[in-house]
């Protein structure tokens, strides 16, 4: 079976959606220690990102099983992106372009005037472009 | 569309997320200082009403429209015009009585609501474009005419539309002239 998840997360997890949903706790694993390779990223590319809008770190890292992709906002917010190994048709541009529509999803939760930044995301708009878009990757 | 000679006319647009989170923020803000939802709601229809006073003037100078003859002419002119003109969408209208003092703005675009999915779950009785009702209430009223307005349905609170009611109300001095 094909797993895929995404991760939006400040320091802590801000969503957090996996399909399918066995082999849960191991896919939690992988996508927060994930977010400690993402900051490993950002301090090793240093300058080069600041200047930069937005920072789409590319593949993370390889494991036998996953292979993690991150996007980091120029306000911080941590975007990490789990797919299956044997998913080898998802194109660099593609998964760019997903993250692009995640960071847009993400401001318009921004901009409602009843969420608190920090506050865990509950929201169906965002759940829907989510769904839609992990039918696509698995 | 400009206003009549001597006022200095600028075109300045303000971007619409700006003006759209500022409204925003207004709710949210009188959310905090208010417990009930029905305190909020009166707030902003107050502030409406404020604004809704000064309003009329600015549109009566800038759309030129000649005096509204009937209280369906009157509907249609908020709708079509002033609805157009301040938000840039055009309600649909219907009247709602046989006496033809009753009538609906049906509101398929709200731009106030852009990025408000829903209510949240501790303000299920929020009227959160409630602002309106008040603008519409107080610009009637300069213009002599009373009214109620308020908020049918709202597709905020899970309605199939968003609907504003605007009664109005037949004042006293009405009989009187009839009776001559």
């Amino acid at each position: 079976s094909r797993q895929c998840g995404l991760l939006c997360s400040q320091n802590y997890p801000l969503y957090i959606r996996s399909v399918p949903t066995e082999n849960e706790l191991k896919f939690h694993y992988t996508v927060h220690t994930s977010l400690d390779v993402v900051d490993e990223k950002i301090s090793a590319m240093g300058k080069a990102l600041v200047d930069q809008r937005e920072l789409y770190l590319g593949l993370l890292y390889p494991t036998e099983d996953y292979k993690v992709y991150g996007y980091v906002t120029n306000s911080k917010v941590k975007f990490v992106m789990v797919v299956d190994s044997s998913n080898t048709a998802l194109r660099d541009n593609e998964i760019r372009s997903m993250f692009r529509k995640l960071h847009n999803s993400y401001t318009d939760i921004m901009c409602n005037p009843f969420y608190n930044p920090g506050d865990r995301i509950h929201s169906r708009a965002f759940d829907t472009m989510v769904n839609s878009m992990m039918m696509q990757v698995c | 569309m400009s206003r009549s000679p001597g006022r200095k006319q600028e075109n300045h647009k303000i971007s619409r997320e700006l003006f759209v989170l500022t409204y925003g923020a207004l709710v949210a803000q009188l959310c905090k200082e208010y417990e009930k939802d029905e305190d909020v709601n009166a707030c902003l229809d107050r502030m409406g009403y404020s604004i809704g006073i000064r309003l009329i003037d600015d549109f009566l100078a800038r759309s030129a429209v000649k005096k509204c003859r009937s209280y369906s002419e009157t509907a249609d002119m908020i709708a079509q015009v002033a609805f157009k003109m301040y938000l840039g969408v055009t309600p649909s209208v219907s009247c709602n009585s046989v006496t033809g003092n009753k009538f609906s703005l049906i509101l398929d675009k709200n731009p106030l609501v852009d990025f408000v999915e829903e209510l949240p779950a501790e303000r299920a009785s929020l009227c959160y474009c409630n602002l309106l009702c008040g603008v519409i209430r107080g610009a009637l009223e300069m213009v002599h005419l009373a009214a109620e307005v308020s908020f049918l349905q709202d597709r905020l609170k899970g309605d199939a539309v968003t609907e504003i009611g605007i009664t109005f109300l037949r004042k006293p001095e009405d009989r009187k002239h009839r009776r001559n």
